[in-house]
């Protein structure tokens, strides 16, 4: 019977040393720690990665407790989301927002929450990763930080630069593709000069492909990002070994073990020889992808939740064999809310059982040199590269998003996995096989189910904070915010800083970029600027 | 006869477009015809697309739980419209309880993590009023 891996690679029962005819190990592989790194981007030796859990609830305030609770409890970085008015750069005093503030990540919309957030944590030696928007944390983090006594020169962390494919299948934030991309490198470009050990492009390959993309699909959107904002970069005049040490890949991890694992081997090495051949880097560490991965939430199930502690134990398994530099775990009550405290800490215990209790990291690549992972790792690179070859001769990447070339693709995608589990094609336990009837569905369900109010006390914490600022100053930093969004040479990021800290939101900020290029400050029409149209 | 005419779309920032997408499809594919409203959809712009588009149907996909807000709002207006449109709601988030909640508000069905595909176009089938 003919098989097939998820992303309809054919495989076989077994593999022998035919399938790996005429390999040539110094090539394909080279030493963990070597081009092209496909077995890793450090040397063999003793190796750990950051043990992280998405967190975000409610108030700055209340994920400040939740960031301590997790660092007492072992976890060695931290990842914040917004709700999903931040996420959209959108106040919580705007109307829509109102039902949804801080129920799917923290409220946060100017640079005081930035200061709750972080507040009394160890900014100089906590890797610090941020999932909300890469210009606003980069420049509060900037703030903060020397708020601190800390130097930005020190900070670690990193932000997502995800100019393409938010609006279509994550947060929109309603702004032209063209600003997204200049403000993405605006970011990288202040964040290189001023936060030199920061990981300022994160290419996020993890949401979208959520929508239910194979890893082909997965990371050959993801290399069309890269490649589009590294030609950016390197139009502004940038060298490209000053930046492309600071690139991560922030992947998902899905169910086909092996697939996921030759994923993440095949992205090193396609990722290393792009560096070097075709954007011509020279620096080692250009070549050499930090690798950081979110466990699939798309894969978890409402039913029989408890599966889904399996699910993330067995990804996760999948990400120490394949080595990356860190991991958080999508939690086991996912499909039905932000973590719980129960579900985080099942999630960072996972980890530690599996770095402390299992020895799987004592070996770099353990499977490196296996028939079957070798040659899939090279069935998915040569995958991977036709698909990028494919969709750049269909164009360029913002004349493709203007199109809706990338919305009708991920529309298409979504479609076609709704198909898959409704066809048993993809078997998803408790899902469409061996389900259970809901009253002996229990197990987990109290916490799954448990529910808490948006924060709406938030409403009113805006409004009076705005109301406290001083007004001229707030209104002066917005019109140059404004007038410098209008002058496309400009680096955005030293306005948008003297802003945050004249007290302009998030929302008022990118409302008044939005005019600059003839676009609605409120995409929504609910809400006006305090500055004039001019 | 003409065909069961219904609205597809999400409620508020609830940005999860995966479910009805392909719940539209799903639809379409047994000859209903589907005004997908998509995202960022307020009570009161759902009950003006509904009279514009004489709908027999709103169908909201739930995935996050500011469903439990906007409803009361939104049996509120159509009320007030005089607007006899049954609703129903689906998504992974919505729990027993709260299937309860929404049908003490008005709501004619909700569809859990567990409803069917068949069950799902039946419902509909069986409560959208008869077109002539």
């Amino acid at each position: 019977m003919d098989q097939f891996t998820r992303s309809k690679i054919p495989i076989k029962p077994v593999y022998s040393p035919e399938d790996l005819a005429g390999f040539d190990y110094p090539a394909q592989l080279g030493q963990p720690g070597s081009f092209p790194f496909t077995r890793g981007i450090r040397p063999a030796g003793a190796w750990s990665w950051i043990q992280r859990e998405l967190s975000g609830e409610g108030d700055p305030q209340t994920s400040n407790k939740q960031l301590k609770y997790l660092i007492a409890q072992g976890q060695t970085g931290i990842d914040v989301i917004g709700d999903a008015p931040s996420q959209a750069l959108m106040d919580p005093d705007h109307p829509l927002a109102a039902n949804a503030i801080g129920t799917q990540g923290v409220s946060i919309c100017c640079l005081q929450d930035f200061r709750d957030l972080w507040a009394d944590l160890p900014l100089e030696s906590l890797t610090i990763s941020n999932s909300i928007s890469s210009f606003f944390t980069a420049a509060a983090l900037y703030l903060v930080a020397k708020e601190h006594g800390v130097s930005p020169r020190v900070l670690r962390g990193s932000i997502i630069q995800a100019p393409f494919f938010t609006e279509d299948c994550g947060y929109a934030t309603q702004m032209p593709v063209g600003l997204r991309v200049r403000l993405t490198c605006d970011s990288i470009e202040f964040c290189t000069r001023e936060m030199p050990k920061f990981h300022a492009f994160v290419e996020d390959t993890y949401f979208f492909s959520e929508a239910g993309l194979d890893v082909v699909e997965e990371m050959a959107l993801g290399f069309i990002e890269i490649r589009h904002i590294i030609r950016e970069l390197l139009k502004r005049g940038m060298d490209i070994d000053s930046f492309a040490p600071r690139i991560a890949i922030l992947l998902n991890c899905s169910m086909d073990f092996f697939e996921e694992i030759a994923k993440i081997r095949a992205t090193r090495r396609i990722f290393s020889r792009m560096m070097q051949e075709e954007f011509g880097a020279k620096d080692p560490r250009s070549c050499a992808p930090v690798i950081t991965c979110h466990t699939s939430g798309l894969s978890l199930t409402a039913q029989q939740p408890f599966n889904n502690i399996v699910r993330g134990a067995v990804q996760s398994l999948a990400l120490l064999l394949a080595g990356v530099q860190a991991i958080e775990i999508s939690a086991f009550d996912e499909a039905f809310r932000t973590p719980s405290p129960e579900s985080h800490l099942v999630g960072l215990r996972t980890q530690q059982v599996l770095g402390l209790e299992t020895n799987v990291t004592k070996v770099v690549d353990p499977l490196g040199g296996s028939y079957y992972v070798e040659a899939l790792t090279d069935q998915v690179e040569k995958r991977i590269l036709d698909m990028i070859a494919d969709i750049e001769s269909r164009g360029d990447a913002v004349s493709l998003s203007d199109k809706g070339w990338f919305k009708a693709f991920f529309d298409d995608v979504m479609a076609r996995y709704a198909q898959q589990i409704k066809d048993g094609e993809l078997p998803k336990v408790g899902l469409n096989c061996f389900q259970i009837p809901d009253e002996e569905d229990t197990l987990l369900k109290d916490v799954a189910e448990a529910k808490f109010e948006p924060s709406f006390h938030r409403i009113q914490w805006a409004k009076d904070y705005k109301a406290g600022r001083d007004i001229g100053r707030v209104k002066a930093a917005l019109v140059r915010c404004r007038e410098l969004a209008k002058i496309e040479s400009e680096n955005l990021m030293p306005p948008l800083i003297a802003a945050f800290e004249a007290g302009a939101t998030m929302g008022e900020i990118t409302g008044v970029m939005r005019m600059a290029y003839g676009w609605p400050y409120d995409p929504f029409d609910m809400t006006e600027s305090i500055i004039r149209e001019a | 006869m003409s065909n069961i005419r219904v609205i597809i779309g999400m409620l508020g920032m609830d940005q999860h477009e995966v479910g009805a997408i392909a719940v539209s499809r799903m639809l379409r594919d047994v000859g209903m015809e589907v005004i997908y409203t998509g995202r960022f959809n307020t009570p009161a712009g759902l009950v003006k697309t509904s009279l514009e588009e004489d709908v027999d149907l709103i169908g909201l996909s739930c995935h996050s739980w500011e469903y439990l807000h906007y409803l009361p709002d939104l049996m509120r207006l159509l009320k007030e419209n005089a607007l006899e449109i049954p609703v129903i709601i689906g998504g992974s988030v919505i729990t027993p309880g709260d299937e309860k909640k929404v049908r003490e508000m008005g709501v004619t069905a909700a569809f859990g993590p567990s409803s069917t595909r068949d069950q799902i176009i039946e419902t509909i089938q069986r409560i959208a009023p008869a077109r002539h």
